[in-house]
């Protein structure tokens, strides 16, 4: 298509057209007849028959449009994007109407600027940064200080979030597979899940003194239960790399292009 | 499967998000208190209001027998009787 466009003359170059003729592989890309028994039977057939439909399917298509194919693969923003953009704006914009006239927000009794609250927390969402000052024995005592804490704790409590935040920074350089599924590296989707659990736990560990559980109880859950679930969640993604479908799906998403 | 799903996830939000609207009307004493559970009120309810209770109750097992019965109850049913008459599994 593209390397025939200074050559207009020549109507009938090697790629493929909109009519779906000049499908056929070069030579260097034949199959060889070894190549072709092995997709003969079995899941290969399967996959083989599969992709076949689909080509198909997506040349039956481009016959029929009179859709002009363009060297972009992609659909325009009008009308195809915008309507779905439209329908999805419509929805959440209409649900906040609904839900501000059906039920309004109450508000409260101004605040006493004098008078601390019993309980004091921040924002639900900032609720693991809170259980992180709350860290205190695990603040190394040493001895060589004479029994005296290295530092306070609530110093350490500062330092535990930079650990946080450091370690979620370095996530991206840990592993940059190209995997999109879970199943394909159970190792990293299960250090994942331990994350999401450990968000979790810490975010329990902050409104410990809300909670009707024992605090030292919560204080060792909010450890253990992020290993508890990775071991679970490792079990799971390895047992389904067993299954049927993992497999046909691992020769589909082999299609999608390398890291 | 993907069309049960999408049906029984509908009926779920749509039904839901109307229990909740009535529930938050009915049931939500005080915005402090209990949320969406608290109990019917009983005192100076109108024909309107008596509806809306009853609306409220089948909204609430609409919601969740529909989702059930979509996503769980039809497609076991489908793989029960796929088992039954023998015909190999259909991969979906």
């Amino acid at each position: 298509m593209s390397d025939n466009d200074n050559n207009t003359d020549i109507d009938e170059g090697d790629g493929p057209t909109a009519d779906g003729s000049g499908i056929v592989a070069p030579d260097d890309e034949t199959p060889t007849w070894s190549e072709r028994k092995e997709r003969s039977q079995g899941l290969s057939r399967l996959t083989y028959e599969y992709f076949e439909r689909a080509r198909r399917e997506d040349q039956d298509l481009r016959v029929e449009s009179d859709y002009v194919e363009r060297d972009v693969l992609a659909f325009p923003a009008w009308p195809h994007e915008m309507v779905r953009n439209l329908a999805l704006t419509s929805f959440f914009v209409g649900m906040t109407v609904f839900l501000a006239a059906a039920m309004p927000m109450h508000i409260g009794a101004p605040a006493n600027p004098s008078n601390t609250p019993a309980v004091i927390l921040p924002d639900w969402y900032l609720y693991w940064s809170f259980g992180l000052l709350k860290l205190g024995p695990l603040n190394p005592d040493l001895a060589l200080l004479g029994g005296q804490k290295l530092m306070a704790d609530r110093t350490y409590g500062v330092l535990a979030n930079l650990v946080v935040v450091g370690f979620i920074s370095i996530v991206p350089f840990l592993n940059k597979g190209a995997a999109r599924r879970p199943v394909e590296q159970p190792f990293w989707a299960a250090v994942g899940v331990s994350g999401v659990v450990y968000a979790i736990t810490i975010s329990a560990l902050s409104v410990k003194n809300l909670l009707p559980m024992d605090s030292h109880l919560l204080f060792d859950l909010t450890f253990l239960l992020p290993i508890v679930g990775a071991c679970i969640s490792y079990a799971v993604f390895k047992s389904m790399r067993e299954g049927y479908m993992f497999e046909l799906n691992r020769r589909y998403y082999r299609l999608r292009p390398p890291k | 499967m993907a069309d049960e799903f999408a049906k029984g996830f509908t009926i779920l939000v749509t039904a839901g998000l109307a229990w909740l609207t009535l529930a938050g009307w009915y049931n939500t004493p005080s915005f402090e208190g209990q949320q969406l559970t608290g109990a019917d009120p009983t005192s100076g309810l109108t024909v309107y209001d008596q509806v809306a209770l009853v609306l409220k109750d089948a909204l609430f097992w609409f919601a969740i027998l529909g989702f059930v019965t979509f996503v769980v109850v039809i497609p076991a049913i489908r793989k029960l009787r796929e088992a039954y008459e023998g015909t190999p599994e259909v991969p979906e």
